[in-house]
């Protein structure tokens, strides 16, 4: 057997409030290409990090070309070939994507005209279309990414890393990915990427590493294997999943949420929001698929009350909302879960029972004599943790020691009580483990059963699909068409969140 | 006038010091809130090291080194203990007042008469300080006048012009891009703030040795917060703490000017001390800071568990 | 959580402890002994009720400035500018004091002034949350540099219309006795003025954490992106938090003009706004542990100037124990989270194994 390219042996990893490796071992070989899949917090990123020396392993060796190596930084990890791209990227906006690329690979007087040729040319090899004077914060993410890529193209790399590198993509975009992938590995090179994504494992990885807790709990060639399987070894159980035909109520027509030709301009001028219409029935749940950053967050936004359109009018039951403030607009019902929960939706270093009281500080209910009314507001704290079984030792416990699908709970049992009429949901999903993916479906289907109202904004098509009355797909802060489930196939949708408007999807998908 | 042009020039040197030394620490993510403090313990350490000595060489390589260790300090606290950089700063200022009090005492015992050493004699520039006018404002000063000056268009070349300053400029903007990149952020931060801490030692000796030749606990008075104050109106850019020194000098020197004709008997003393606070409140609320480093003032903290 | 708690106390203590520690050692510079200084240092402050009381008396104003700074500070703001906060409320306080004390009974003239100091200290501190809110203006610098404007106010004030009779120094006529704060223990200095810091520091504390409006404040404080998506008006909130710091800090002027000196010296109390940053950092930013960080500290300003009377140690000494205990509080601070993420981390490790 030949030896492999890089090999991992008895990693592991501690942190503060978690394991995050447990004897991780695993090699990977010249010209393959590895899939790292597990679910969010199964340790994929961390065992990554350590090989970039990123992090340091508290236990273990790794191996290149059968001799141990000391991965140090990520300048040793460089001088061995190995390049990583972070889930989140490491660029820095304010800057050009030349100074972007040479950052740290270059010394010196700096001869903007040379290593702009330099890396035109480096683009033009791989088909990229990146403008190396462009500054990276007017980059759409597609080619955030390219840069990205072109980083470590620059540093010569061999082994490309990537966390979760279609997250952002649109399905053909995520397709192009796969196929540089592909590329790159058969020049001898191998690349690693990490996600939870069965699909995209299926359709490019030569070998898959299945990561469970912290642990390797499968090495498995992909002719050996499918999807099932995989997902069996990845989550460990069996997972009932939630059906929408469960629910076989027709929703009422009545509509409640009416939003009418809303079109909000940022402060340069340009729209975040163009001319959009929507209307969310009684027991009706409307699904706004596409692509993250084509205006989901303005949309939820104008909705909730943080901004307000240009123009156009937003109607709750009736009644003109449109120059109502987030305060007034919480009165009125609407209940608000918001994408970035630790930015926007808690206060982490406040108490369960204090998170609960935030959007209804103002209410006198929850006041006795001017005062905070503390035992009326830890016996309902108590009550929604039970329902919602929320892991915590108390209800004085800080949200920031809990893990993200509990502090996620203690949002969705404010926003559900909160939003009487209407609640909006912005990724209530991501980065949570399938068990707590399937509670808050469970909840959100349930509250649709009450007769309220509900947005879902996902960039998970198959959420919404499960999950959805109506679906709208938004791009560029348009609605390129609204259509019933039954009407869409993945295939299209992924048009419609590439802004192919529906006629042309027609002949192309068809 | 001609006067009170080089005399601008002339009080501009430590603001510019100063102000230099905190765009280079903040572009790099660390606001140097112990600036007050390193200016103090800079004039402490020149005055003491000059009179000491007999020469004014030594008192400023002193006050660098003094600067250097106050500022190792700060950058220990703030940088590899993460703590909170105002309230840290605010500590090692008190601790600054306390040690150059005690010192002073330790070393000098009380004095009868105030200790004085020459302050620092002007160089006129052969040939240049001819130049009728601008000769007499621009080259007829102080070698760390000429110096200072000549550092700020080399501050903006680095910072801008090479990859060390594209280092330390994306370690204030996205620091996680310098760590990926192998380079220690850390360390980048740190050393920015040492040499901050140098050139704020070498400001705060300009007062005690450079032109009054004495010290005393209140001879700053607040000069280290305008300097400050400086590198945010300034934008954090070479080009803006030239600007604005130029401005706040003037305004210094027009203030010492007024008490010098016995402006005085028409309006209040007390005015014209204000006048360089009073401009720095009405900038601040007036200038919309641009550009400011997106990740001023939070600590790189890596392991994000 | 009771880990948490001795942790607190231990690192604290040994902060304070550390920082006596080492200004001893600076002592040795001096060739005096740190020990028989510092048994001067204790037994000084307890050798009578006059020099015991006086520990209450220095503590009181710096009660006041360092609930005005943790106040902001519970809100993420930082109001750095109590000393010149300090200031306007002592020129407020001696002024209305010397007009009104002789055209009204004592005690409604004080109670006049407390309200005017209070007022015009708080709109002093407020404009700072002004300009923060209107034109999110550096409130860091903002503050910092009214204490100077502030300074330079009372420092032309005290040359012109309120310069003494005499006209001889740049102080103001000794105030009346019929407006001077009442003495809690005869023979001492100790006033009601110690009551009222003690009365603000729960009210502070009450306020913060068991009142809407408090927990709002420090809703936005820790998040203000969050509190601001929950329908808080952050920016009504730093102008209030500035108001009631700004009025905090003015307070220990209207204490120190009409308790203790009972008139307004030029460069008085220079360094209580400073002093005050120092307690409410040692007392992580909670009202009541400001009342015993005020304490210590006060003990420490009385022992040092006996100190400084009875040996030939300079009352310098007092800041630099001061800043000595502040840089090692600090550095408690990151011990406490250190041994906080060991102890996890052991638990963690023996948890898997």
């Amino acid at each position: 057997m030949e030896t492999a390219f890089f090999e991992l042996r008895g990693i592991s990893k501690y942190f503060a409030k978690v394991v995050a490796n447990k004897d991780v071992s695993f090699s990977i070989r010249r010209g393959e290409v590895l899939a790292l899949l597990g679910e969010n917090g199964a340790g994929k990123s961390t065992v990554m990090k350590i090989l970039y020396g990123l992090y340091r392993a508290d236990e273990g060796q790794i191996f290149k070309d059968g001799k141990e190596v000391k991965i140090q930084s990520p300048k040793d990890a460089m001088k061995l070939g190995i390049s990583m791209i972070q889930q989140h990227f490491s660029l820095v906006p304010a800057h050009t994507v030349t100074e972007n690329i040479i950052l740290g690979n270059v010394g010196g007087v700096i001869d903007q005209k040379l290593y702009q040729e330099e890396i035109k040319k480096l683009a033009g090899v791989y088909g990229f279309n990146v403008n190396p004077n462009d500054y990276v914060r007017d980059l759409e993410v597609g080619v955030q990414q390219k840069v990205e890529i072109l980083k470590a193209l620059y540093q010569k790399a061999s082994l490309l890393i990537m966390d979760e590198p279609t997250a952002v993509l649109t399905p053909q975009e995520a397709q192009n990915l796969m196929e540089f992938i592909r590329n790159f590995a058969a020049q001898g090179n191998a690349v690693i990427f990490i996600t939870h994504k069965l699909k995209e494992v299926m359709s490019v990885a030569d070998r898959i590493i299945v990561m469970r807790a912290g642990k390797v709990c499968g090495d498995v060639k992909r002719s050996e294997t499918n999807e099932v399987e995989l997902s069996k070894l990845m989550i460990g159980k069996d997972l009932e999943q939630v059906r929408r035909d469960e629910l076989k109520a027709k929703p009422a027509q009545k509509p409640r949420l009416i939003i009418e030709k809303v079109t909000l301009e940022e402060q340069t001028g340009v729209p975040a929001l163009k001319n959009i219409s929507l209307a969310v029935g009684q027991g009706e749940i409307l699904g706004i698929a596409g692509v993250s950053g084509n205006g989901q967050q303005e949309l939820c936004e104008i909705i909730c009350g943080a901004q307000f359109p240009s123009s156009g009018r937003i109607l709750l039951d009736g009644e003109d909302i449109t120059n109502k403030d987030i305060r007034a607009r919480i009165e009125a019902g609407i209940g608000y879960v918001p994408a970035d929960r630790s930015r926007d939706g808690m206060v982490m270093e406040m108490s369960i029972a204090e998170n609960m009281l935030l959007k209804s500080s103002f209410d006198k209910k929850w006041q006795n004599r001017g005062f905070i009314d503390q035992r009326k507001l830890n016996a309902y704290t108590q009550e929604q943790i039970k329902e919602y079984s929320i892991k915590t030792p108390s209800t004085e416990a800080m949200v920031r020691g809990l893990s993200g699908g509990n502090q996620q709970k203690v949002i969705l049992a404010r926003e559900v009580d909160n939003g009487e009429k209407v609640i909006i949901f912005d990724q209530p999903t991501r980065g949570l483990d399938l068990g707590a993916v399937n509670h808050i479906h469970k909840v959100i289907l349930k509250e649709r059963a009450k007769g309220k109202s509900i947005v879902l904004v996902s960039t998970e098509l198959s959420e919404i699909f499960a999950l959805s009355d109506k679906i709208a797909v938004l791009y560029k802060g348009e609605i390129q068409g609204i259509f019933e489930p039954a009407e869409l196939t993945t295939e299209k949708i992924g048009l419609l969140m590439a802004g192919f408007k529906i006629g042309e999807v027609r002949e192309d998908a068809s | 006038m001609v006067n009170l042009l080089s005399r601008t020039i002339m009080m501009g040197t430590p603001l510019l010091f100063g102000a230099l030394a905190e765009v280079i620490a903040e572009r790099a993510g660390t606001m140097v809130t112990a600036i007050e403090g390193i200016f103090l313990i800079g004039a402490w350490a020149g005055f003491v090291g000059s009179f000491l000595s007999g020469s004014l060489t030594i008192g400023f390589l002193t006050a660098i080194l003094s600067g250097i260790l106050v500022a190792a300090l700060y950058g220990w606290i703030c940088i590899y203990l993460k703590q909170h950089q105002v309230v840290t700063g605010t500590a090692i200022n008190i601790l600054a007042v306390g040690l150059c009090a005690f010192l002073y005492r330790v070393i000098f015992g009380v004095p009868i008469t105030p200790l004085t050493v020459n302050p620092l004699p002007t160089i006129p520039i052969p040939l240049l300080s001819k130049i009728p006018i601008i000769g007499e404002i621009l080259f007829e000063q102080n070698i760390l006048t000429y110096i200072i000056y000549l550092l700020a268009p080399l501050a903006y070349f680095l910072l801008y012009k090479t990859s060390l300053g594209l280092t330390v400029r994306s370690a204030g903007e996205n620091p996680e891009a310098v760590d990926v990149a192998g380079i220690n952020v850390y360390l980048v931060r740190f050393l920015t703030v040492l040499l901050a801490g140098a050139m704020g030692g070498v400001a705060g000796a300009f007062y005690s040795i450079g032109f009054l030749g004495m010290f005393a606990t209140n001879i700053i008075g607040g000069r280290g917060w305008i300097a400050f104050a400086i590198c945010f109106l300034g934008n954090w850019n070479p080009k803006g703490a030239v600007a604005g020194t130029l401005a706040f000098g003037f305004a210094e020197a027009i203030a010492i000017y007024m008490q010098s004709i016995g402006a005085n008997s028409f309006f209040p003393n007390e005015l014209f001390i204000a006048i360089p606070y009073i401009m720095t409140i009405v900038l601040t609320i007036s200038r919309k800071s641009f550009n400011v480093p997106a990740k001023l003032g939070i600590p790189y903290v890596k392991e994000n568990y | 959580m009771q880990a948490k708690i001795r942790d607190l106390i231990i690192t604290n203590l040994l902060a304070i402890v550390l920082g006596i520690v080492s200004s001893g050692i600076m002592l040795l510079f001096l060739g005096e002994n740190p020990v028989s200084a510092f048994t001067i240092l204790i037994t000084s402050v307890v050798r009578d009720v006059y020099t015991f009381a006086d520990i209450f008396v220095k503590a009181t104003p710096l009660m006041f400035t360092a609930l005005s700074f943790a106040f902001t500070y519970k809100a993420n703001l930082y109001n750095i500018g109590a000393q010149g906060q300090f200031y306007i409320g002592a020129i407020i306080a001696v002024a209305s004091s010397l007009y009104l004390q002789d055209i009204l009974p004592g005690w409604l003239a004080l109670l006049i002034t407390l309200i005017l100091t209070l007022l015009g200290s708080g709109l002093w501190g407020g404009f700072i949350g002004f300009v923060k809110a209107r034109y999110n203006s550096n409130e860091f610098l903002i503050s910092m540099m009214s204490t100077y404007v502030a300074l330079a106010i009372m420092n032309y004030l005290l040359r012109t219309f309120l310069m003494e009779t005499k006209a001889e120094y740049p102080q103001t006529d000794a105030l009346a006795n019929s407006v001077w704060l009442p003495r809690i223990i005869p023979g001492t200095r100790l006033h009601v003025g110690f009551i009222l810091a003690l009365l603000s520091c729960i009210g502070v504390w009450v306020l913060l954490y068991k009142t809407p409006l408090g927990y709002r404040i420090r809703a936005v404080g820790y998040n203000a992106r969050a509190a601001k998506m929950s329908g808080i008006d952050a920016k009504k909130l730093y102008i209030l938090a500035f108001c009631i710091s700004g009025a905090l800090a003015g307070a220990a002027g209207f204490t120190e003009v009409n308790g203790v000196q009972h008139m307004l010296v030029q460069g008085f109390n220079p360094d209580i706004g400073a002093a005050g940053i120092g307690i409410a950092i040692l007392a992580n930013g909670n009202p009541i542990g400001i009342i015993f960080a005020s304490i210590l500290f006060g003990a420490l300003k009385v022992g040092g100037t006996i100190m400084g009377q009875m040996s030939a140690i300079p009352s310098s000494i007092i800041e630099l124990m001061q800043g000595f205990v502040m840089v090692f509080v600090i550095l408690a601070y990151f011990v406490r989270s250190w041994l906080e993420n060991n102890r996890e981390k052991r638990k963690l490790q023996k948890a898997v194994v």
